[in-house]
């Protein structure tokens, strides 16, 4: 059983990135009319990539290359923690959401120094936003772990994400923690209104701006690193709404926790099209709604507490 | 306690020998290898007290009115000197090749040896003393000998008033350490601590938690704390490197010792003081942090961030007062056990960083973040080193600042048996931490990126090499000590294990190995975690580096964006990096902008100056000089020889006195 969940859990892992990615770029193209790319246009990108020869800086350091696979391994370590299927992760101990948070933070830090390392403003810019970005982002999701921690008296991520169904508040919580966590995704998968992928103007990029200099297999390692993110993220919300566990019904929890996950890419596909990027003084100040949602909910267990 | 006796002597003996007239080389000799032979002797009785051995205790006859002085090893001061010695001597062998121009100059090179040997004699005395006064004196020969450590370079009017400023912040503190014991002295008629402690277990109430609040600015204001932490980023910029990497690594860790055993001395605490310890380091970790982040010194960087490593320490021991208070014997392991792990990975990673600063200030003389840049190819060996050090501070794995950190989150994550506001409450705390971990992360990829990656932005400066193997060795056994504890921070843990024991001595036995033992297999797991996280970086970066295989990568010029004379000033420099960031907590950072713009057709000259100023700083000047105004102006007003303003100043001390024995009757004897 464990076996085979482990299995599912990084089958899902390793092909989402290219599915959700495919599913936000036609939810995106329908809105405007188009047919769009097929969905598994994002994997014939990377093999593409993986073929290339890469062209890289004279100013870079040996860090530069070694980043992206840092990226990427992170990027992996942290998803054999992430509870994608509900309440079940391949690698699950008591305050696991730890390391997946600084696992992610690690990834993060070597992504900035690998932008810097070409010594070109453009990728200063994007390193420096990304940096003061993820200090409003990190603390929303710790607030986060800590209020379904909280509640549900676990201690391990997928534990506590899995069980919180079953606390008394957990209809009124869960819209604000979803919130919460779908401006996380749009903060830490770089799309709008954060960050927009599609365009084409340094100035006004984050994620995209960060890996200007990187090319071929590196390129590619980078660009699944943050579909893989998106994954994550996306696969943490459909555990949250997620109403059947994947240990005691395993064939609804997993097919759920799909439909939840394309669900969550079309929506993100959707506010793409119908939005505009932020003008970037105004980041912080939308990522502080993450914070203040969770705290909103903290409130609700607080005085619930009392009531119970 | 024959062996400290003998270490104590060794120390003094080499100071003394430094100070004769010999050759530098000489006298550098002798002072490292007192310090080698004092650690070497101090080890041999206090490795076996750190793994459980029994407590060392000395007595020694002492002249009337100190009387007889009490010397007790045990575990917890056997953890601070189990690492500070070593570290002090790693830090003299670094001030070898950092003073290497003097060797040759008829400068005393003597008197710097003799100061870092009566260091390690401070240690001996401060962590192992069990009466006041040997305690006190201790931390005075701290502090003397750090101050004049600080003021090497006094001819630079900067650096004597660094040097003057961290004199009198230290002896502030001292003052209300001398309250504090007065009090206790008071109480108990007793120099020992021992004593004191045994009062303060059976008289809770107003007059504890008066001295509580005494100490904890006293050793707030050694460990610079916020708000008492001004001294700190100017001494530390005006030190030479190893100065200030054995103050903020190693001497000042003397204030959290000190923190630690008088809350080990006072037993079962009020549940505020836990409160009130994690907001007053809550507050520290996210000033420290945020100030990080706006420094153009590379030096006044790292100073603020012990600042903030203090404070995450001072979490944990929180953590651990409230286990205390609860009873909960897994908080009081996390807790206690956690921030003295900070501890020791604080100086790890704190010293090795300063180093890193040191070797590229010996080599450009300078280390103002806005003028290097582009070292990594000229000094790899330090840029690996400061990397190292950086992902460890921002406690990412897998480095060791990772795990202590960990241990800490799980306390703030525990599952105590307590209300729901508490459990609610320290997860505040950790998204705090999780705010200052974000932002040292940003303070250190500008530094790191500004400094060491890109291309030189000044080509006035010295051309760039590696520092002299003196340098580079103690950095490197840190970078070591660093990964080491990172990839099996059990190896930590097993040494702050007995220490931490010493607070649930009031618990059952089996509890408390139980919950150590719980703590040490976490840990095993995150080393597990983190060792496997390093492998494969190393394998996958190996496998897609070596040779022979895919074709070598094409070098060419950065993108441009189309710009085709591109200059190395306008790369991204460090204030451009953090004032995006900086302009949110104005409030809090005080940014300074000094500009002209261009002007006419043909603007010939144009700069924007940014820097970061002290707040806290700035505040106390700006007070103490109003309040220096009004006294002229009252003196000024006052007639000196007018005999009613002496009799009515007279009568006015009279009265006071008279009131303050009547307020103290039954305190006094």
């Amino acid at each position: 059983m464990k076996i085979a969940l482990t299995l599912i859990h990084w089958a899902f892992v390793l092909t989402m990135p290219v599915l959700l990615v495919g599913v936000v770029n036609r939810t995106k193209s329908w809105w405007v009319g188009r047919k769009g790319p097929q969905l598994h246009q994002f994997a014939f990108d990377l093999r593409r990539l993986l073929g290339k020869r890469p062209v890289i800086s004279t100013t870079a350091s040996p860090l530069f290359r070694a980043g992206a696979y840092v990226v990427l391994i992170c990027g992996l370590l942290a998803a054999s923690m992430i509870p994608v299927l509900g309440q079940f992760a391949p690698l699950q101990f008591s305050h696991d959401f730890i390391v997946v948070a600084y696992t992610l933070g690690l990834a993060r830090i070597v992504l900035m120094i690998s932008a810097m390392d070409v010594g070109s403003s453009f990728e200063g810019m994007g390193a420096a936003r990304e940096a003061s970005f993820s200090a409003y982002a990190e603390p929303a999701l710790f607030l986060l772990i800590g209020t379904a921690c909280a509640a549900t008296g676990m201690s391990s991520f997928a534990d506590l994400i899995g069980q919180l169904h079953t606390t008394p508040h957990y209809a009124i919580i869960v819209a604000p923690l979803v919130l919460a966590l779908l401006i996380l995704l749009q903060a830490e998968a770089a799309r709008v209104p954060v960050d927009d992928p599609m365009t084409h103007l340094e100035l006004t990029m984050i994620h995209e701006v960060m890996i200007l200099d990187h090319s071929g297999p590196e390129l590619a390692a980078m660009q699944y690193a943050a579909a893989l993110k998106m994954t994550l993220y996306a696969g943490l919300i459909a555990a949250l709404l997620n109403p059947f566990s994947p240990l005691s019904d395993p064939v609804a929890g997993i097919a759920a926790s799909l439909a939840l996950m394309l669900t969550v890419a079309i929506v993100v596909g959707c506010i793409e099209s119908l939005t505009a990027r932020l003008p970037m003084r105004w980041v912080p100040a939308y990522l502080m709604i993450a914070s203040v949602a969770v705290l909103g909910s903290m409130l609700v267990i607080g005085f619930g507490a009392g009531s119970v | 306690m024959n062996q400290l006796t003998l270490a104590v002597f060794v120390l003094m003996l080499g100071a003394g020998l430094c100070l004769l007239p010999a050759s530098n080389t000489i006298r550098a000799g002798i002072g490292l290898v007192t310090q080698a032979v004092a650690t070497l002797v101090a080890w041999s009785v206090v490795i076996p007290v750190l793994f459980g051995g029994p407590d060392i205790t000395g007595e020694m006859p002492w002249a009337y009115p100190i009387g007889e002085l009490h010397f007790r090893l045990d575990a917890l001061g056997a953890f601070f000197l189990a690492w500070s010695l070593p570290m002090t001597l790693l830090g003299s062998v670094y001030a070898v090749g950092y003073m290497q121009k003097y060797f040759r100059s008829p400068r005393h090179l003597g008197v710097h040896f003799a100061l870092l040997n009566m260091i390690s004699v401070s240690f001996l005395l401060v962590y192992t003393g069990e009466h006041a006064v040997t305690f006190l004196f201790g931390w005075e020969i701290a502090a003397l000998a750090a101050w004049l450590l600080v003021i090497w370079d006094y001819s630079n009017k900067k650096v004597r008033f660094a040097g003057f400023n961290y004199l009198v912040s230290t002896h502030i503190g001292l003052i209300f350490l001398v309250a504090a014991v007065m009090i206790l002295y008071s109480r108990t008629q007793s120099w020992f601590l021992d004593d004191y402690g045994d009062w303060l277990r059976q008289n809770p109430g107003a007059l504890r938690n008066t001295v509580f609040l005494l100490l904890v600015t006293s050793f707030g204001l050694k460990s610079a704390f916020f708000p008492f932490h001004s001294w700190l980023p100017r001494a530390h910029a005006a030190a030479p490197a190893h100065v200030s990497a054995l103050m903020s690594g190693v001497i000042h860790k003397a204030g959290l010792y000190a923190l630690v055993r008088f809350l080990l001395l006072s037993g079962k605490p009020d549940e505020w003081m836990g409160w009130f310890l994690i907001a007053f380091s809550v507050t520290s970790a996210l000033v420290g942090g945020l100030y990080t982040v706006g420094q153009r010194d590379l030096k006044r960087l790292l100073g603020y961030s012990s600042t903030e490593n203090v404070g995450i320490a001072g979490i944990g021991f929180g953590i651990g007062c409230l286990g205390l208070t609860w009873d909960s014997p897994a908080l009081v392991a996390v807790g206690f056990g956690g921030g003295l792990l900070h501890v020791l990975n604080h100086a790890f990673f704190k010293c090795q960083l300063f180093y890193a600063a040191g070797c590229v200030y010996q080599v450009k003389h300078v280390v103002d973040v806005e003028r290097l840049g582009g070292l990594f190819r000229l000094m790899p060996v330090t840029a690996v080193c400061f990397i190292v050090g950086g992902v460890a501070i921002s406690a990412l794995p897998p480095f060791n600042g990772f795990a202590s950190e960990f241990m800490i989150y799980s306390g703030l994550f525990g599952n105590h048996g307590t209300g729901m506001w508490a459990k609610l409450a320290l997860c505040l705390v950790a998204a705090a931490l999780a705010f200052v971990g974000a932002v040292s992360a940003l303070s250190i990829t500008r530094a790191f990126g500004v400094i060491f990656l890109g291309n030189a932005r000044d080509a006035s400066l010295p051309e760039g090499h590696e520092a002299s193997r003196w340098m580079l060795v103690p950095m490197a056994i840190h970078a070591l000590g660093t990964v080491v504890l990172g990839v099996a921070p059990m190896l930590g843990f097993a040494v702050v294990a007995a220490p931490t024991a010493l607070f649930m001595h009031g618990m059952p036995e089996s509890v408390a190995t139980g919950s150590l033992q719980s703590t040490m297999d976490i840990l095993v797991r995150i080393g597990a975690i983190s060792g496997g996280l390093l492998l494969a970086v190393v394998l996958v970066t190996w496998w897609r580096f070596r040779s022979g295989k895919s074709p070598a990568p094409r070098q060419d010029a950065t993108w441009g964006c189309g710009y085709g004379a591109p200059n190395t000033r306008m790369q991204y420099s460090g204030a451009s990096f953090s004032t995006d960031f900086a302009k949110n907590f104005r409030n809090i950072m005080v940014l300074i902008k000094r500009r002209k713009a261009p002007a006419g057709y043909f603007p010939a000259d144009a700069y924007v100056i940014t820097d970061c100023v002290d707040a806290v700083e700035r505040r106390l000047y700006s007070v103490i000089n109003h309040g220096d105004e009004t006294a002229t102006d009252v003196s000024r007003k006052m007639q000196e020889d007018d005999s009613r303003l002496a009799f009515s100043a007279g009568l006015a001390a009279l009265v006071l006195i008279a009131a303050l024995v009547l307020l103290a009757e039954g305190v006094l004897p």
